[in-house]
């Protein structure tokens, strides 16, 4: 589904990844951990194709699509509208199905999206992603500034659609914790660089994932 | 930036590094402009004058849009402003006329911290429509109060620079008025280039690149704006002051807009920041419209030739620059004989944005 | 009274023509963050290739319409020069639209000379009671009219409408889902320069326009923004007439040569107080 190899991207002087390999397989969800500023969010546009790698490259075995970090809603339009803006590459701007998954986003239509609350504002910024019907879904940062029950309704969702459509998911978070719960194999991310990788289960014992955990707790208390 | 050359580089390339560039540049300028009044018939000298008083003016609009990142699209109204009060204090008030040029770049100054003030608190792109605005209120305003300031006809027998009871009159005016504005531009570019290596103007530089990354590192970006703002529209109303006392004689169409997009021209080709090419870029662009003038009014061609020519030049120049050359001539020039890329304003913008 | 009334209804209808000229402004703000200085010459190039048109007999309103589409093609080159390229600055690009409307001049003075051109408008008056309307401010003022329910219609309803709001909401998020924003800034051009170009047709049998006409209408037009915060067609509508209304009074009851100060005091006015507003709000953030 994703391939990465060798990849580097620098914004002008500084490097923001520097040699980052990485695969996926289709129908598959992978946790994307690291402390903040590791090149998590670069990786993920760089596969949307928002910057050129300066060495490296990528290939996708199908059509991406993101939740970007902050949501980035079309804050003044309405959700309705958000939904349909979803589906600019692909025919169908039918937002019925994203209503079906989000039964609440449907009393919401008519709402200008940037006056939604904060869980709501993220699930319309899934269903905006899911209308471009991708195979490969990459989240940024689901559970930022979100109160737990919220995530983990949201989270419920990502797993429930993975498992029904097969939808593949990438999920890049700081909440490592959340992440490798969720997700069977993760790539541990540190200043450009891939410091880890493997199953959950295993990394979460390693002394990486736990510096990866100290950089969530203190992103917490902060 | 973090690697640094082994070993120094060869002489050739130190003499033409940035700083030494500069410092040539400077030495140049110096030895150039002492002595070529000497060898100089008064209609050259008449040019040479000029293009002194512009470089005040494009060094004053180069600091403003290359440091502060703004655009003015009405300097030729601060030149305005300084002429006419200049002017009307010396031939009306019959006040001194050093006095009256003093007097005439500090109005210049406040009055651009006044409209400033709230103006530069908006994005960058009112403040070129408002500077633009500006200059059309001012020649309307003229035109409206004949009685102060001759209206559409203008001013006449402007009083001459004096000093004391010496005035500049007879065989020498030109020649010792080309040596006076020289002095004034040299002071000016000075002033500039300290400017620029102060503090406030490594913080200026950082404005023109970020203006939020300038407020987080405590970068007063507001009052820097104002300030720099004034200091332009000062350089300009000194200009205009000595323009004045020069000619003798100035009306609203001596300064129409064109004269506003002239120097937006001259500091673009020199290269918007960069202190000595404010110089060369002024001189270079003077000296095109004087070319084109000549070619423009050329026996065979049509009235209007001149007019086609200049703005068919002007606004290919301008968009040529902006487009593939947006650090300047003068810059880029530099840049391929160092073999390095001189990071201006608008340049270090463009990387930031492709970030 | 009678005499009051038309100079309002001739304050009305030019109040129109800075309406379309705003609106041009407001879509290409919008998507593409440029202030176009190029605007106001759409405006005098439609009027004058309409001219053109219409003096080798092609007839109305195809003459007006062609003038119409000279200035879109004209905003669709403003925008590939100052948008087209990537990652330039905003800075660059509203002096690449100075130097193109600068350098216009060259063309506008080579094609159509530097005096100025006019021609004949819908002819006639209609009468209302008392009152006598030249029928040509009815139709600037029914085109806009027509022109604005339109341009609501297509940013409310359609789906490129709603793409180029996009734009504007959230650039970041537009190309996420993958609008490329370029060719959408690019169309915004083209929006803009029709609207300048519809300006320009309508205006020149009213007031005769010359190569440097555009300075007015971009004045006059880019205040009538401002009033909207160069974001809102509405807000512009409205600032626009007020303007209109306004010179209209002051040419006729006060100073007749006066008319642009006007706009441009009350422009700098408008930035101030939106300088004073804005600071206020930013202190209330922090």
């Amino acid at each position: 589904m994703l391939e990465v190899t060798d990849l580097v991207v620098r914004y002008g002087q500084a490097v923001a990844l520097d040699g980052v390999s990485l695969e996926m397989a289709a129908g598959e969800m992978v946790a994307l951990v690291g402390p903040n500023g590791a090149g998590k969010t670069t990786l993920l546009n760089t596969v949307c194709g928002l910057i050129d790698p300066a060495a490296g490259r990528f290939r996708l075995g199908g059509r991406v699509a993101q939740v970007p970090e902050g949501r980035q809603l079309f804050a003044t339009m309405t959700v309705e509208d958000n939904l349909r803006l979803g589906a600019w590459r692909v025919r169908d701007r039918d937002p019925t199905r994203i209503y079906h998954l989000f039964p609440q986003l449907a009393n919401l239509r008519r709402r200008v999206a940037g006056t939604l609350s904060g869980g709501e504002q993220q699930m319309v910024a899934v269903g905006r992603a899911l209308m471009a019907q991708p195979d490969l879904l990459l989240v940024d940062e689901l559970s930022l500034g979100l109160a737990p029950m919220v995530v983990d309704t949201l989270a419920d969702h990502l797993v429930e659609l993975n498992r029904t459509v097969g939808t593949a998911i990438l999920l890049v978070e700081q909440n490592a914790r959340l992440a490798l719960e969720l997700c069977p194999r993760a790539y541990v991310l540190e200043a450009g660089r891939i410091a880890a990788s493997g199953p959950s289960t295993e990394l979460s014992q390693t002394a990486a994932v736990r510096a990866a955990y100290l950089g969530g707790a203190l992103e917490e208390a902060s | 930036m973090s690697e640094l050359p082994a070993e120094p580089p060869p002489l050739w390339q130190r003499l033409l590094s940035r700083q030494a560039l500069g410092g040539w540049v400077l030495a140049a300028t110096a030895v150039v402009s002492l002595l070529a009044p000497l060898g100089l018939d008064d209609a050259q000298l008449t040019i040479y004058v000029f293009i002194g008083l512009y470089t005040m003016v494009v060094a004053g609009l180069s600091l403003l849009m290359g440091f502060a990142g703004q655009v003015s699209l009405g300097q030729a109204a601060f030149f305005t402003i300084g002429a006419y009060t200049a002017a009307i204090l010396t031939r009306d008030a019959g006040m001194p006329s050093l006095l009256a040029l003093a007097i005439s770049t500090t109005a210049t100054a406040g009055i651009a911290a006044l409209v400033g003030l709230p103006l530069l608190r908006l994005r960058g792109h009112y403040l070129a429509f408002a500077t633009l605005a500006f200059q059309l209120i001012v020649l309307s305003a003229i035109s409206q109060v004949p009685q102060l300031t001759g209206g559409d006809t203008g001013l006449t027998a402007i009083p001459t620079l004096s000093l004391g009871p010496i005035a500049l009159h007879g065989q020498f005016r030109t020649f010792i008025f080309a040596y006076v504005v020289w002095v004034l531009a040299a002071g000016v570019l000075v002033m500039n280039r300290n400017l620029v290596r102060s503090r406030p103007g490594r913080g200026l530089r950082a404005l023109a690149t970020s203006e939020v990354g300038a407020l987080a590192a405590g970068v007063p970006v507001t009052r820097y704006k104002v300030q720099v703002f004034a200091l332009s529209a000062g350089y300009a109303g000194l200009a205009g002051g000595v323009y004045a006392f020069f000619v003798g004689y100035i009306a609203p169409e001596t300064f129409p807009v064109l004269l506003s997009v002239q120097f937006l021209i001259m500091a673009a080709v020199g290269g918007l920041g960069s202190v000595w090419g404010s110089v060369l870029g002024t001189a270079g662009v003077y000296l095109l419209i004087q070319v084109l003038d000549t070619v423009g009014t050329a026996p065979g061609l049509p009235a209007s030739a001149p007019a086609i020519f200049s703005y068919a030049v002007y606004g290919l120049v301008l968009v040529a620059i902006m487009l593939y050359l947006p650090q300047g001539v003068l810059p880029a020039i530099q840049a391929r004989l160092v073999g390095r890329r001189a990071v201006s304003a608008v340049e270090a913008e463009r990387s930031t944005r492709a970030s | 009274m009678n005499a009051f009334v038309q100079d309002l209804l001739s304050g009305i209808a030019t109040g129109c023509t800075f309406a379309l000229v705003a609106t041009g402004f407001v879509v290409i703000y919008r998507v593409s963050r440029v202030v176009n200085f190029a605007q106001g010459i759409f405006a005098v190039l439609a009027g004058m290739a309409a001219e053109s048109f219409l003096a080798r007999g092609i007839p109305h309103p195809m003459g007006e319409i062609l003038g119409v589409l000279a200035g879109a093609l004209a905003g669709g080159g403003v925008g590939l020069a100052a948008v087209g390229r990537r990652n330039t600055p905003p800075l660059a690009s509203l002096i690449i639209t100075l130097g193109i409307a600068t350098g216009a001049y060259a063309l506008l003075i080579l094609i159509w000379g530097d005096q100025p051109v006019s021609y004949a408008g819908i002819a006639g008056t209609t009468h209302a009671g008392p009152i006598r309307i030249q029928n040509q401010f009815l139709l600037v003022i029914g085109v806009t009219a027509l022109t604005f329910a339109a341009l609501a219609a297509f940013f409310g309803r359609t789906y490129l409408g709603k793409a180029l709001t996009a734009c504007s909401s959230n650039p970041h998020a537009a190309r996420l889902v993958g609008i490329d924003v370029r060719a959408m800034s690019l169309i915004a051009f083209v929006l803009g320069g029709a609207l300048g170009g519809l300006a320009g047709v309508l205006l020149t049998p009213i007031q005769p326009v010359s190569f440097d006409s555009d300075v007015d209408l971009a004045i006059n037009g880019f205040a009538a923004a401002v009033f909207g915060g160069i974001v809102s067609p509405g807000l512009s509508l409205v600032g626009a007439l007020v303007l209109g209304i306004a010179e209209a009074i002051v040419a006729g009851y006060f100073i007749p040569s006066f008319q642009t100060g006007v706009a441009l005091i009350l422009l700098l006015a408008l930035m101030v107080w939106q300088a004073t507003r804005r600071r206020a709000t930013e202190q209330e953030g922090t």
